[in-house]
């Protein structure tokens, strides 16, 4: 009986995890259609099978080349990067994986990278990571010691990011990180990595700054964290930062990946007396929230996400419930910012329409930010040589569609603030309404009970 | 706020994990076949209800008896086509087989279905009931009350059919079965259809309760093997006494200990049950 239970627990383990890899998707033609934007569930595609690093996906050239190509390295500048394109990130990753093709393409029609005044094509080279972080390091080894990539992009998220980047670092090798928000990636003392985002610090405080100006303020916030590094992280700053403003914290918890029951929680918040709500997980947490918030009719003045809203598979599956909801996002198509190669965020939704077919969303503007970063960066430094483009790159401070972006002494755009939206009206559209600069509405407050 | 908040609270959640332990249990206890595709099945029947309900607006409830007709039959051919050509073989074999199906099953419905996490909205979603200081949210207890109603059934179907004879017989005696004229392999192909029902009617539930997706049947699994476990192995009243008591441990301790670790106490709590009562709660001392 007892070798039965551990096997059976092993297996059941085995299940759990989802066994080890998944033969890697090749990447999708670049002018295949933008898959709707919308978050990954809990969903792993998840077979056995082989341990192996994920089969090569095909190197795609972009698309639209019309520089001249010269130069001493054929002409082409070879960047990599792991991406999410199966497993639970799988549409975050295609969408990131998006914008890195965007960029590359707007930017070789321009007549790619120019070095010194010679121009380079910039070609990139992905492999699907399967959402996992180790294959993400895998892959970042692979890149660099067998495809030998020039500069390196990032995965999608905290973990890969995370993961990824401490294999370039050791190689001294400038990865650009797109999507992977965690201060942790940054506080390790790395010199080669640099994020364009808002840091996750970020996350929230600017739904609170959005909601402390209303009238009537809130005074008692409740929050509750799903328990991994990230989640924790916004949870943390929107703790602190709520303290800092006098907003009074009257329940804060967390609870571990996979829950499927928060009613006890809910019922203690209610109690409390909490006014506003902010949820720090990911989108399954974010349903599972909205669903028991409704089913125990627990009513707030307002309630903020840090990952869902923004997602239409969020407003989907929750219908007219979703309303009213505040989330942060790195960028909207609204936002009145512009500069060099992609235009303005305008320019950049026009192009983004015109070869995805979709309204474009942060994601992928956080992707194409990151190779319009290294770009600016190899241009103003004149040099592939990468302590050069790196330095550069650290001192570089410049206004883009995506926003202003500039790095601190750890490689974090510290100073760009988050949009914050809120669903509003039947259709639940994310109307930009914090700060003033990008907002296009008004703030629905308090939410109706 | 009291404590019977936090019972109800649990019951309540309990209901969900009786209602997934309840299929599981039949198969195992009847044929000792470990169903590591259970959670697949249970996210089919998830995606029943959802499909009824995005296409032609049926209302989650109603769509119970079509899911469990649904899962009934496909459990019925898995049965006759795959688990029936290795049933004499070792456990492993049908671990295996189960747990193969279970990513193949996955793997499909990420193909056909996508991974969006989805969702249906009834009437009554919001809707709930408030007395005394205390809320019982109504699509919860209906899931609580259908568990209950799915476990009375099946208990009575196995005591007091024929056919539950037999099929009690089968997993009694399998060579006295035989001798009286049961013929095993349809007695298997029943039991696993009933199982595979019984998912499809947990599946019905858990759209009405949580948002799906292809990988939600995934928590399932070991969730019904703990429910099973900490109940009694195998036995419909083990499984629903396993589920209700694992709610109400998670709900308790999530109330008074914090979420964080609500789930390191409920499966603390299954540790000790094996440590001190191995055949579960309502299993017999040995």
């Amino acid at each position: 009986m007892r070798t039965f239970l551990g096997l059976a627990g092993f297996t059941l383990l085995l299940a759990a995890c989802g066994g080890a890899a998944t033969p890697a998707a090749s990447s999708p033609p670049a002018s295949s259609p933008a898959a709707s934007p919308s978050a990954a569930g809990s969903a792993a595609a998840k077979p056995a099978a082989s341990a192996a690093a994920s089969a090569p996906a095909s190197a795609k050239p972009a698309a639209g080349a019309s520089a001249p190509a010269a130069g001493n390295f054929d002409g082409t500048l070879l960047i990599g990067a792991p991406v999410s394109l199966t497993g639970d990130n799988n549409n975050e990753g295609k969408l990131t994986q998006q914008g890195y093709d965007l960029w590359a393409e707007v930017s070789n029609s321009k007549g790619g990278v120019n070095v010194g005044g010679k121009h380079y094509q910039i070609q990139l080279k992905y492999y699907d990571d399967q959402s996992k972080q180790d294959q993400s390091a895998l892959i970042t080894e692979k890149l660099i010691s067998q495809d030998h990539v020039q500069f390196l992009l990032s995965p999608y998220a905290t973990a890969p990011t995370f993961a990824a980047s401490a294999i370039s670092e050791k190689a001294k090798m400038l990865m650009v990180d797109s999507n992977g928000a965690a201060n942790s990636i940054f506080d390790r003392g790395f010199k080669y990595v640099f994020g364009v985002l808002s840091p996750g610090t970020k996350y929230l405080t600017g739904v609170e700054d959005a909601w402390l100006a209303q009238d009537p303020k809130p005074t008692k916030l409740a929050m509750v964290a799903a328990n991994d590094a990230f989640s924790l992280e916004v949870a943390k700053a929107a703790h602190d930062y709520a303290t800092q403003k006098s907003l009074q914290v009257v329940y804060d918890q967390s609870y571990p990946p996979d829950t499927k029951d928060l009613s006890s929680s809910l019922n203690q918040i209610k109690a409390a007396g909490a006014d506003v709500l902010l949820g720090s997980g990911h989108l399954t947490d974010s349903l599972l929230l909205m669903k028991q918030v409704k089913s125990l009719g627990v009513s707030f003045k307002g309630i903020g996400l840090s990952v869902g809203p923004s997602t239409p598979e969020f407003s989907n599956a929750l219908g007219k419930d979703a309303q009213g909801i505040f989330s942060g996002v790195q960028w909207v198509p609204e936002q009145k910012s512009t500069g060099p190669v992609l235009g303005s965020a305008q320019d950049y939704t026009q192009a983004f329409q015109k070869k995805y077919n979709a309204l474009p969303e942060y994601h992928s503007a956080d992707g194409a930010a990151a190779g319009l970063a290294l770009q600016l960066a190899i241009e103003k430094a004149g040099t592939l040589d990468m302590d050069k483009v790196r330095d550069t790159l650290a001192a570089l401070s410049v206004d883009a569609f995506f926003g202003h972006i500039q790095f601190d002494s750890r490689g974090l755009n510290v100073d760009k603030p988050m949009v914050e939206i809120q669903l509003q009206g039947a259709d639940n559209k994310q109307v930009p309404v914090w700060p003033d600069t990008a907002a296009t509405g008004k703030i629905l407050w308090p939410l109706p009970a | 706020m009291h404590y019977l908040q936090f019972v109800i609270d649990g019951l309540l959640l309990g209901g969900v994990y009786a209602a997934v332990g309840i299929g599981f249990a039949l198969v195992w206890g009847i044929m000792n076949v470990v169903n590591l595709a259970h959670g697949a099945l249970i996210m089919l029947g998830a995606y029943v209800t959802f499909w009824l309900y995005r296409l032609a607006g049926v209302d989650p409830l109603l769509s119970i008896p079509i899911s469990m007709a649904v899962l009934f039959v496909l459990g019925w051919l898995i049965q006759r086509v795959l688990i029936n050509q290795v049933i004499r073989a070792p456990l492993l074999v049908t671990f295996l087989m189960t747990f193969g199906l279970e990513l193949m099953i996955v793997d499909l419905a990420l193909n056909f279905f996508s991974a969006d996490n989805r969702s249906v909205q009834s009437f009554y979603s919001g809707a709930r009931w408030e007395f005394a200081g205390i809320t019982i949210p109504q699509v919860h207890l209906y899931t609580l009350l259908i568990a209950l109603a799915l476990a009375a059934a099946m208990q009575l179907f196995l005591t007091r059919t024929t056919i539950g004879n037999a099929i009690q017989a089968t997993s009694m005696d399998l060579d006295a079965a035989r001798l009286v004229g049961i013929r095993i392999g349809r007695v298997y192909a029943l039991t696993f259809a009933l199982g595979a029902a019984a998912a499809g009617a947990a599946g019905s539930l858990i759209s009405l309760n949580y948002a799906i997706s292809p990988g939600a049947g995934e928590f399932y699994t070991p969730i019904a093997f703990v429910v099973c476990v900490l109940g009694g192995l195998g036995t419909i009243n083990g499984a629903l006494i396993g589920g209700l008591v694992f709610g109400v441990v998670q709900s308790l301790s999530q109330a008074f200990i914090g979420p964080a670790y609500q789930n390191a106490i409920a499966f603390g709590l299954l540790v000790l049950v094996l440590l001190l009562r191995p055949s579960g709660i309502l299993g017999k001392a040995t």
